[in-house]
């Protein structure tokens, strides 16, 4: 096993590799065995090819409830890919994604699960209200339920008093919160957000923390991919990081504290330096 | 069923939502509204036959506008969702491909048929306040209008899964207008034609969408008199299977996609 830091740092490298995808690392660092049903996502060597090119290569990783992971990389390391078979668009050429126990693409699943696109411009003749209401009909849900979430979501990221203009009139950080607004209208159990800090000013950001630190103690569990370090820092339980489509590195964020400064910064750069 | 039901209700909702707040439509409208009332309602030369060309003329712009309505929204369905990447928060949701492609189908179907609904009651409209009367054969008229732009939202819409908005509006217009005034004379086109050409034009024939065959407006205009019901129904069946093979291809377009 290879490993950083003293023997308290529960950390691997290319976990996929080191245990041909028979042992996870689970939450809080833990081992588990696949076969566990009481995790949120569990992805087992998942190799995903485009033509020639392995978009994702034996990347093993598993999430419970009530954690936050941050999934990091280089541009074109495959964290969007691997996204997209948690969220069931895409299917794995090989290995086996699940959540909560099931094929990612069933529609019971998906009921489960919220996600926010990377980049999304949401119907421009829509305002957010109508939006929101949209995707609670896709949802299936209760028409006064939506409206009940509607107000609580809007009201929760900053965007009640513009709940009536087009989206078209709305900022870039005004469209990431009505992406956020819409990924958690179905109340979901797992919230799958690529790049959500994007475009969000440092107010719209602390509050957006917190929103996933409540959801955290609510015992949602929460995936995100970003290149935003301090805030993956902040926030995360566990980081993975993904390099050319290898997991290079898997480990609980606390274990990184008590150096002062940016750890996971210096963390980052290692190991893209180490998996050269 | 209650859950297919909202999904669907949301998207049809999402199609009127688009069509009526987008600028375009409001601009078609407007242009109906000046075209169609001075030709429906003016009768320069005092003749009845004249009176007639003007209908005729003002009955081929419904089918016009609404063909380029019905064009614009298959094209509009899933294209703009591709490139605006909503398609994946919406694909996220507990929504499969099948009943997404069917409630759009749906939502654009709707949102045509009240655009064509409109020109009808404006053209309806002035032939009663020229003194005119109901035609009889106007409600099979109607049906086949209505039957013809659900055929046309589906080419667009597998269209848009298979090609560019250019190309595909394009083509589709090109299909649907060719065949419809020129569809019922291929077949004695195709016999004065080496049998290699002629092979060709009879496989187009077989294969292109009849659009002339939901073209009642001769006898709407000149009072012939409704069509046969066997054949009015088999003009509809002809209409529904088109369209399930159009639907099916589309499905299986969308399912091969990358996303």
């Amino acid at each position: 096993m290879q490993g950083i830091g003293n023997g308290k740092r529960q950390i691997c490298y290319n976990i996929g590799a080191m245990n041909d995808g028979n042992t996870l690392l689970g939450p809080k660092g833990q081992r588990q065995s696949p076969g566990t049903g009481d995790s949120a996502v569990r992805i087992e060597g998942v190799v995903r090819e485009f033509a020639s090119v392995k978009a994702v290569d034996g990347l093993s990783l598993a999430l419970a409830p009530g954690e936050i992971m941050g999934f990091l990389g280089t541009n074109g390391a495959g964290k969007t890919t691997t996204i997209k078979m948690i969220i069931g668009l895409l299917r794995p050429s090989a290995g086996k994604v699940s959540v909560f126990g099931g094929d990612p693409s069933d529609p019971a699943v998906r009921a489960r699960v919220g996600y926010m696109p990377e980049v999304a411009t949401y119907y421009p003749y829509l305002n957010a209200r109508e939006l929101l209401a949209f995707y609670g009909g896709i949802c299936g849900l209760d028409a006064k339920l939506v409206k009940t979430r509607t107000d609580e979501l809007l009201e929760s990221v900053g965007l009640s008093e513009a709940a009536k203009r087009p989206l078209k009139t709305y900022s870039k950080g005004m469209l990431q919160r009505a992406g956020i607004a819409q990924a958690l209208l179905n109340d979901p159990d797992l919230l799958v957000l690529d790049e959500p800090f994007t475009g969000l000013d440092p107010l719209a950001r602390i509050h957006f923390r917190e929103l996933l630190r409540s959801l955290r103690e609510k015992g949602k569990a929460v995936f995100f991919s970003s290149h935003e370090l301090g805030e993956t820092e902040l926030l995360c339980d566990r980081v993975a990081i993904m390099k050319h489509g290898h997991c290079v590195y898997q480990g609980a964020v606390k274990d990184l504290a008590g150096d002062g400064g940016s750890n996971l910064e210096r963390l980052f750069l290692k190991t893209l330096e180490e998996a050269k | 069923m209650k859950t297919a039901f909202r999904q669907f209700k949301a998207l049809v909702k999402l199609s009127f939502l688009e069509l009526w707040r987008r600028n375009d439509i409001f601009a078609l409208v407007l242009l109906g509204l000046a075209l169609m009332v001075p030709l429906s309602m003016a009768s320069p030369f005092g003749a009845d036959g004249a009176s007639r060309y003007l209908d005729e003329a003002a009955l081929l712009l419904v089918w016009g506008f609404s063909l380029f309505i019905a064009l614009g929204s298959g094209q509009r369905l899933l294209a703009p969702e591709f490139e605006a990447r909503t398609i994946y928060p919406l694909l996220a949701k507990p929504i499969s491909r099948g009943r997404l492609l069917f409630g759009k189908y749906l939502g654009a179907l709707a949102a045509s048929w009240s655009a064509l609904a409109f020109f009808y009651v404006l053209f309806v409209g002035s032939v009663l306040l020229r003194g005119g009367a109901f035609a009889a054969e106007l409600p099979q008229a109607l049906a086949l209008h209505f039957a013809f732009i659900a055929l046309a939202v589906a080419v667009s819409l597998l269209g848009s899964l298979l090609m560019s908005a250019s190309a595909n509006c394009a083509l589709s217009s090109i299909v649907l207008v060719g065949m419809f005034f020129f569809g019922r004379r291929l077949p004695e086109y195709a016999d004065g034609l080496n049998p290699a050409l002629a092979w060709l034009v009879k496989a187009v024939y077989a294969i292109a969408p009849h659009a002339e065959f939901f073209d009642m407006r001769q006898r709407l205009v000149h009072g012939w008199g409704a069509v046969g019901w066997p054949v009015f129904a088999a003009v509809l069946c002809y209409a529904l299977v088109y369209i399930a093979v159009l639907l099916g291809l589309a499905s299986l377009a969308l399912r091969r996609r990358r996303l």
